[in-house]
């Protein structure tokens, strides 16, 4: 049942698609307009292929059909209900199944916002690029990533359930489908590209009308890679939150060109420069998320995320150089008209300072890049086995991060064009004695190593200048008569708020990894040992045994107060034991604990514990930022229309808002 | 009035000056590590920091609570005990578990380019970005054609009549 209904549900989004992309071709070709609006209704099939595809997956879960293989190998009958609805992405062919979902419910959003201009060739042309991409996603779906393929043989009666790590953590049902709105979002800004690039309107428009889109994309990107590192944190037990591991690199490698993105197209809508390079960020971030895809679905790179491995990699490994060949091509072709007109007058001057923070992006990206993909390199080359890991990104990284703190700090101070040195004095001297003290304060509290106090010194300064900022605008709101709140709205306000989440993110990340203390302790019941000013009491161990799982909990009192129970589970088709560490959060330090080894027959445990600084500060930047791009997105303070007589206030008293508010 | 900026513009270089000081000192004292050798538990981390857990792929020995990570843990801290030098106890390690131990490749082979590459794109870019401002700086003076003066001069006579 729910598999005949699956296989039609992808059948129909892969012919909706194909359908779509053939209409409006031959609309544009024929410069009829019916047949282009006709092209941007098969939208909506394909987002109905996609919502009752996942609905049939849904069913098949909840309902135990184990004829389909994808159920029989990752559901099962105990897995609670919230794991069961997650079990659609813990595996490949599902994960393929949530990016058509979510990349169909963009490519609706996209034709409900751009159902006036159906006929125009921009819109026609990224309406194509966007189908042909979901016609390569169900075309997986009905090919090598089929998730209603049926199981040879007998049908079991149960199944393993998923990933024991996938069913331990409420995280992994928002973790995922936040990055993947985060990837998938990205593709609208890339069709939109592509169709400048097609239709040679190659002005700031595409840019302008796609700004929205990539906020909303790499705000989501931002958080489904915080939430990520917090799952990490929670569920994997080795105390830390980012290993530089392949799958972190693959999402975070998008991010960082993305970040490039949203900083340099500002430079494009003030100046009109940096055409051809704005748009190879855009390919080269879209073209990283499937890059992304493939290392880390094909199976390519071993990683501790690698739950997955299949014979799609080569489809995405084509579809990726499709996409990159086309794109070069597109822009060389293009690359005549593509010559900026503007020119930057000096160096020190808010386009200098987002051209440096475009060469550090660049670079932070292609080191992730290269150290991620380094080890295959090394081994095509001369067969050498070699690895790259967290001492080679941190080392390579950290300066790239401290300039981009001190870019964070200057930039928002410097004027477009030019800066006279009086104005720098003026705007940057109380930023930069915030950082100067911070450092002072740090050592006078006893702080060492010139890593952490110049991450805390530079982050004091960037936030300082973003406060700043903010002030700024925060007054002009008051005296222009608005609400104080409306100061905090629109692109370079919202901006400064994500910037200021960056910051607590840096001193976080610099604090945590320079300050962290770790330790084994062999404990009998009502013993006691101390890390780092604080002490654990070992109390005893249970054994709870649920229907899903197994599991061993050791009782750990902190610091006299709370009892906490990291503990070791044990699931009926897991090999091994997984470890579900347990956290005393804090505002300034955590305390992580684990169950390594449960109590032998004098009743002494193992058990880990780990000291470290500003964890929580981890999370709280992440929402910060997430916070600061839906500020960014939201429409700012207006500059009044200068052909409107009547002020903006006056003609809201006159003209009351409707009740409903439309669209 | 010229009296004026000049103090204003010392007054502002003190500022700075005194800010940079400040900074300077501060970075001096904080940036020194503790004094003294290293303890044996500190050499132990930081060796094995930079040495893979042979049975997961992205973790350190020293962060892992595998039990290859603790057998490698252990066996650092026997070397360390008898006396060898992080090179020694690394250069064992590889023997035993071969190149790929290592979380960060030496320089040395195709393990240079890792290293190398990434320095040589940031030079080029800064290198690229330079000769792109410098060209763009020339450009200008060049630019302004006489059909261009012309029509600034026009206009500031006020001989085009646009819209105001």
């Amino acid at each position: 049942m729910s598999a005949v209904l699956g296989t039609a549900a992808v059948t129909l989004g892969l012919v909706a698609s194909v359908l779509g992309i053939a209409t409006i071709a031959l609309g544009l070709r024929r410069d009829n307009p019916a047949m282009l609006r006709a092209g941007q209704r098969y939208i909506w099939l394909v987002l109905g292929g996609a919502v009752l595809a996942t609905a049939a997956m849904q069913l098949a879960l909840h309902t135990h059909d184990f004829s389909l293989k994808y159920v029989a190998e990752n559901g099962s009958r105990s897995t609670p209900v919230l794991y069961t609805v997650t079990t659609m992405w813990s595996a490949l062919e599902g994960s393929i199944l949530l990016w058509a979902l979510v990349l169909s419910g963009y490519l609706a959003v996209m034709a409900r916002r751009f159902r006036t201009r159906a006929t125009d060739p921009v819109v026609a042309w990224a309406t194509i690029v966007a189908l042909s991409v979901s016609t390569f996603f169900f075309a997986l779906m009905t090919g090598p990533a089929n998730p209603f393929r049926l199981v040879s043989g007998a049908i079991p009666l149960d199944g393993p359930g998923p990933n024991p790590l996938l069913q331990n953590h409420p995280l992994v049902a928002f973790h995922p489908p936040m990055l993947y709105l985060g990837y998938v979002g990205f593709t609208i800004p890339f069709a939109f590209a592509l169709a400048a690039l097609i239709t040679g309107r190659l002005g700031e428009g595409w840019l302008v009308e796609t700004r929205r889109w990539t906020l909303f994309a790499w705000g989501f990107l931002t958080v489904g890679i915080v939430l990520g590192a917090w799952w990490s944190y929670e569920v994997l037990g080795w105390g830390g939150y980012w290993a530089w591991d392949p799958v972190e690199n693959a999402s975070f490698l998008p991010w960082l060109t993305a970040t490039a993105y949203v900083h340099s197209v500002m430079v494009q809508e003030r100046r009109a420069m940096l055409r051809v390079w704005n748009l190879s960020l855009l390919v080269a971030t879209f073209s990283l998320t499937i890059l992304g895809t493939f290392l880390t679905r094909s199976g390519v790179l071993n990683s501790v995320h690698a739950f997955t491995e299949s014979a799609v990699g080569p489809a995405i490994l084509g579809f990726f150089a499709l996409v990159v060949a086309v794109s070069i091509a597109l822009i060389g072709w293009r690359g005549d008209t593509l010559r900026s007109p503007g020119s930057i007058d000096a160096p020190v001057s808010r386009e200098g300072a987002f051209l440096a923070n475009n060469v550090a992006f660049a670079a932070f990206a292609f080191v992730v890049l290269l150290g991620t993909v380094f080890p295959l390199l090394a081994e095509a080359i001369n067969g050498d086995q070699l690895s790259v890991g967290a001492p080679y990104f941190n080392r390579m990284t950290a300066p790239i991060g401290f300039t981009l703190l001190f870019l964070m700090a200057v930039a928002p101070a410097l004027p477009w064009r030019k800066a006279a040195t009086e104005t720098l004095h003026h705007r940057l001297l109380w930023p930069a004695w915030a950082g100067t003290l911070t450092v002072v304060a740090c050592v006078v509290a006893g702080l060492r190593g010139l890593g952490p106090l110049l991450a805390f010194g530079l982050g004091a300064f960037a936030a300082a200048a973003a406060l700043r900022q903010l002030g700024l605008s925060v007054r002009a709101a008051r005296r222009g008569g608005q609400p104080v709140w409306k100061g905090l709205f629109g692109r370079s306000n919202g901006g400064m708020v994500v910037h200021i989440g960056v910051v607590v993110i840096a001193v976080a990340f610099a604090a945590s990894s320079s300050y962290s203390h770790r330790a084994q302790f062999r404990l009998g019941a009502g013993q006691s040992a101390s890390l780092a000013g604080h002490t654990i009491t070992y109390l005893s161990t249970t054994t709870v045994v649920h229907p899903n799982k197994k599991t061993i909990q050791a009782r750990v009192r902190v610091d006299g107060g709370k009892v906490y129970g990291p503990a070791l589970q044990q699931f009926p088709f897991g090999s091994q034991a997984i470890g579900s560490p347990s956290v005393r959060t804090g505002a300034f330090a955590d305390v992580y604990l684990t169950l390594v080894v449960p109590p032998d027959a004098e009743g002494v445990a193992v058990i880990g514990m780990n000291v470290q600084p500003l964890i929580a500060w981890l999370w709280t930047g992440g929402a910060i930022m997430g916070f600061g791009t839906f500020l960014a997105a939201w429409p700012g303070r207006r500059r009044r229309r200068t052909d409107d007589d009547e002020p903006v206030a006056g003609e809201k008293e006159a003209v009351p808002e409707p009740a409903s508010v439309s669209s | 009035m010229t009296g004026l900026q000049t103090s204003d513009k010392v007054s502002r270089r003190v500022a700075w000056a005194l800010l940079g000081m400040v900074l300077v000192l501060a970075l001096a004292i904080g940036g020194q590590g503790r004094s003294g050798p290293l303890t044996e538990d500190q050499r132990v981390r930081r060796i094995t920091s930079v040495i893979r857990c042979p049975t997961c792929r992205a973790l350190s020995a020293e962060q892992s609570d595998a039990p290859s990570s603790e057998s490698v843990r252990d066996e650092v801290r026997r070397r360390v005990q008898a006396g060898e030098t992080d090179g020694q106890v690394k250069n064992y390690l590889v023997s035993r578990y071969g190149e790929d131990i290592l979380l960060q490749p030496e320089a040395k082979g195709v393990g240079l380019l890792v290293w190398a590459l990434p320095l040589l794109g940031v030079a080029a870019a800064v290198a690229g970005v330079f000769l792109a401002l410098r060209r763009s700086r020339v450009r200008p003076g060049r630019r302004v054609s006489d059909v261009d003066r012309a029509l600034v001069e026009d206009a500031l006579a006020g001989d085009i009549t646009g819209p105001r």
